[in-house]
């Protein structure tokens, strides 16, 4: 039976194995990795690499911030943290035993589409892991006292990465403007406010409805055995029993921007920040790959544009960045400046738009367009060099891209971006209807910019 | 030639597998966690060094499963020769090394480098200042050049310098926004008051508006020399390549004929024992607290007993962020540094609160250095704390980066790399007593500081049922040139 059972399902998954050159010396390393769905539902990603005696095992969930509860802001995340108390057959902290104490680590993250558990341990402890993720996958057993001190590390994240930085709520704030109907609006790190509101009651709920095995994706990467690891899973995974309710997805669809969005906030900070945003494409989306290439270079190294134009030559800005921000429904493209020493927010938001507007009046040039991809590929390189990497990689493909073989492929289509896609994506969405503006001011200067607020406002409406 | 075999890696991952966990015995496969397998081993890197006739020392480490390489020039001063005037002098020298050279201006350097798909870093930290570049393997010859090119010819150019100037000024204005880099930069002068250690590596606003050209290129002449200088190269490239490479590149970098500047840092002040500063920021969102002190030189015989006891301390599931953290949910993270140089270094225990809980953070920071002593780690919470170590040990060299930044350190404080091959040996060593022991006599309480950074209003109080002769300093009344902290 054991035997017939793994058979069959060494016939239902795919290998696959290639190697292609991605620029004219480098190759770049083909991850060679299989692929097998449970009946449960639960898919198993593993690929074979002895180059050190290490592994590293991750649960992709298939739940991110994007799914916090009504009223509930900051939930999956707060979630996450829950995770790692007392589970069906775990003590609190058990996880840190089976990891750290034996040279290994573990931590996790949340993202607004997914919420991602890791652990890197020696090798012979992979079994071990295996079935600590599937008796957390199983169920929770967490208690009042234990999910009270938990919400306030959260209430203390909050406030390291918020409230503390000078820009925090300025990063905060933007993503929170930027959507208007997604729940993306509602930033992954919530509120306190909606962090006090929640129970243990929602918890349970929680694990019920989203920590199922058809939304559970393993990524197994390092030094093991296939067919052991093979049994591993059908020993410990395959009985996971999958729930009949249907499991809930956002629907709702952010709708296309009409007007350029205008606003002016205040904190902590000393130097004055300029943020804009545009909506672009869902991440799966055909044009992320120019996209990208463009936030490359208008931002990567001290090469790259915004440095170049902004804090080099007409040193206005301390700082300046463009981001793709990649998600599953609806990506965002944001462009930030901290300002230099008595600089003005106008002219930092001029620049900027001076350097979109380049990028639409005339394709980069061969030389740029070759640059970028060459640090694309190296930070793949670099990314790709541990083991956990390399699962954060192909677990990105499964996930995200909807396709674990694009792990290998994506290097294809970012070689095949050409400056003509550049400049088309660069006209296609950086529109003035597509445009949100967010000026972040100090404290100190809400007196002065009063008139210059009201000013804004009129151009609002 | 001197050739070191390094085997380390197979003695320190074979290793990280004897630590096992506390007994696992099953009963039902599924109500108790699987015991682990017999351990596996793994396949090694061997580097190899020696040094050009101009005294350059050359080490080349190969390792060859990814595409990359990467090369760092490390010069054996940085932050701590700054002249007490000057503070910020070496770093920004270091830092303008890749902003231009007699043959290539900033612009050439980043748009060549950036090209290969590659970064060139340059800064200085206590002890040493470093110019590291990363690139795929196939343009490792290029960025070489560049490489060479930045640390034997820099232009210094007066714009540079005027363009660097500004930007760390406006660094430092940002870092004097956050309640942990005040924190710090405080810890330091009260630690080490007026000596090398005690100034904020990139200066403050007022010694960087002092530093001239002169000074820049003074320092470069006096410390940039082939003799005063360690050549690290990395990654998937032969020893035969790398030297050859390094002969290239460095060989005719002359070695002057004046004596080489020394090694010491000069040791710090004595401290006063056991201030208590508080830095009134009201509009602070959270409060950063320290426990700040002297801790130990690099070479100490103490300095495994040392790091042992910090993992105690330290880590996820050490002894701080069990009590602050997990048990009482007062921080996202509770940690220490013991940061050994060439000279005694500093020694920190922090967490970061909301301002109401900082008086009681301070105290569970005193009471966890003293519970050291009082319960010293038995086998049971040693062992795991020591294989922390060791994972995190083996893991750093599993990026060429890492690898390198590890092999410079080594070489840096005139260490033998054989010393890698030791590390396990020398951290499963550690006992209860040394812990003890080392707590006792290196990190004692009562000799140490407390800086909280925060508003004050919302802890002082608690904090005056604590500690006597509380410093309270206001944010704007902060001076951080002297160890006087105060502005005049």
């Amino acid at each position: 039976m054991f035997a017939n059972r793994f058979r069959f399902l060494l016939l239902a998954c795919f290998v696959l194995s290639a190697a292609f050159s991605v620029s004219a010396q480098t190759k770049m390393p083909q991850m060679v990795f299989k692929d097998r769905t449970l009946p449960n539902g639960l898919r198993v990603l593993s690929a074979v690499d002895h180059s050190s005696p290490t592994v590293a095992i991750q649960v992709w969930y298939h739940v991110g911030s994007k799914d916090d509860p009504q009223s509930r802001s900051g939930f999956a995340h707060l979630f996450e943290h829950i995770m790692f108390k007392s589970t069906k057959n775990m003590k609190s902290e058990m996880m840190d035993r089976l990891t750290e104490d034996v040279g290994g680590f573990n931590n996790a993250f949340t993202a607004d589409d997914v919420t991602v558990y890791y652990e890197v341990v020696p090798s012979n402890y992979l079994e071990t892991l295996i079935w600590a993720e599937a008796d957390r996958l199983s169920g929770l057993n967490v208690d009042d006292p234990n999910f009270k001190s938990e919400r306030d590390v959260v209430k203390e994240e909050f406030r390291q990465g918020v409230l503390a930085p000078p820009y925090g709520m300025f990063e905060y704030l933007l993503q929170q403007k930027s959507f208007s109907t997604h729940p993306y609006k509602r930033p992954g790190i919530g509120s306190i406010e909606d962090l006090d509101a929640s129970t243990l009651k929602d918890v349970q709920e929680f694990h019920s409805t989203y920590y199922r095995p058809d939304n559970a994706t393993f990524v197994i990467v390092g030094d093991f055995d296939q067919q052991q690891l093979d049994a591993w899973v059908d020993k410990y995974l395959q009985p996971i029993v999958k729930p009949n309710r249907p499991l809930p997805r956002v629907q709702v669809k952010e709708p296309a921007r009409t007007a350029e969005l205008r606003s002016t906030e205040y904190g902590r900070n000393d130097l004055p920040a300029v943020g804009l945003t545009y909506l672009i494409p869902r991440q799966a989306d055909s044009d992320s790959e120019p996209l990208r290439i463009a936030e490359t270079i208008l931002s990567q190294g001290e090469s790259s544009r915004l440095y170049r134009a902004l804090v080099y030559e007409q040193q206005i800005a301390a700082e300046a960045n463009a981001s793709a921000e990649m998600r599953e429904d609806q990506s965002l493209f944001v462009l930030t400046a901290i300002l230099a020493g008595g600089k003005k927010p106008e002219d930092a938001e001029r620049s900027l738009l001076s350097e979109i507007k380049k990028l639409q009046d005339q394709p980069v040039t061969s030389a740029e367009l070759e640059k970028a991809k060459n640090q694309l590929i190296t930070d793949q390189l670099r990314q790709r060099e541990t083991s956990n990497g390399k699962a954060l990689a192909l677990g990105e493909a499964a996930v995200l891209l909807g396709d674990p073989a694009r792990v290998n492929t994506d290097l294809a289509r970012l070689q095949a971006v050409t400056a003509a896609d550049v400049q088309r994506v660069m006209k296609k969405y950086f529109t003035d209807s597509n445009r949100l503006v967010l000026y972040f001011l100090p404290e100190a200067s809400k007196k002065t910019a009063g008139e210059n607020k009201q000013e804004l406002r009129k151009e609002e409406n | 030639m001197k050739r070191t075999r390094f085997s380390f890696l197979r003695a320190l991952l074979l290793a990280v597998f004897v630590v096992f966990p506390t007994a696992i015995l099953a009963q039902t496969p599924q109500a108790t966690p699987p015991p682990p397998a017999a351990p596996r081993s793994g396949s090694f890197p061997k580097p190899a060094e020696r040094v050009l006739p101009n005294g350059l020392r050359v080490i080349v480490v190969p390792r060859s499963n990814t595409p990359l390489a990467s090369a760092a020039l490390l010069i054996k001063n940085g932050g701590e020769v700054d002249p007490p005037e000057l503070a910020g002098l070496a770093d920004m020298t270091a830092t303008l090394l890749t902003k231009g050279t007699t043959t290539r201006n900033a612009s050439q350097i980043a748009q060549e480098v950036e090209s290969l798909g590659g970064s060139l870093d340059s800064g200085a930290r206590f002890d040493s200042s470093t110019v590291s570049v990363g690139v795929m393997s196939s343009k490792i010859g290029p960025a070489m050049t560049i490489l060479a090119d930045v640390v034997r010819r820099p232009a210094f150019a007066a714009e540079e310098i005027e363009r660097l100037r500004l930007q760390y000024t406006d660094d430092i204005t940002l870092a004097m926004g956050q309640p942990g880099s005040i924190a710090r930069f405080v810890a330091a002068r009260v630690v080490f008051g007026d000596s090398p250690y005690g100034h904020p590596i990139s200066g403050t606003v007022q010694s960087l508006a002092r530093i001239s050209r002169d000074d820049i290129v003074k320092l470069h002449e006096r410390f940039y020399r082939p003799d005063n200088a360690i050549l690290v190269i990395g990654g998937d490239i032969s020893s035969v390549n790398g030297f050859e490479m390094a002969t290239r590149h460095f060989g005719d970098w002359k070695k002057p004929a004046t004596p080489l500047p020394t090694l010491t840092a000069g040791m710090p002040a004595e401290s006063k024992a056991g201030r208590v500063v508080v830095i009134d920021k009201p509009d602070a969102g959270q409060a950063a607290v320290y426990l700040a002190r002297t801790g130990i030189k690099r070479k100490d015989t103490d300095f495994f007993r040392g790091i042992v006891t910090n993992s105690v301390l330290s880590g996820y599931s050490g002894r701080l962020n069990q009590e602050i953290r997990i048990k009482r949910g007062l921080s996202y993270g509770a940690g220490s540094t013991l940061d050994a140089r060439r000279d005694v270094g500093p020694f920190l225990a922090s967490a970061q609160t909301k301002n109401e809980s900082g008086a009681q953070v301070a105290e569970l920071l005193v009471g966890e250095i003293n519970r050291l002593v009082t319960a010293p780690p038995a086998d049971v919470e040693l062992t795991p704390r020591k294989a922390v170590l060791i994972g995190n040990f083996s893991r750093n060299l599993e990026t060429v980066t890492g690898l390198v930044n590890q092999v410079g350190l080594l070489a840096v404080y005139g260490l033998g790399l054989d010393e890698i091959d030791r590390y396990i040996a020398n951290v499963q060593a550690i006992t209860t007593a040394d812990v003890q022991k080392f707590a006792g006599t290196k990190l004692d309480a009562k000799t140490s500081n407390i800086i909280i950074v925060g508003n004050a209003k919302a802890f002082l109080p608690a904090l005056e049922k604590q500690f006597k002769d509380i410093e309270v300093i206001r944010v704007d009344q902060l001076d951080l040139n002297t160890a006087l902290l105060r502005k005049k």
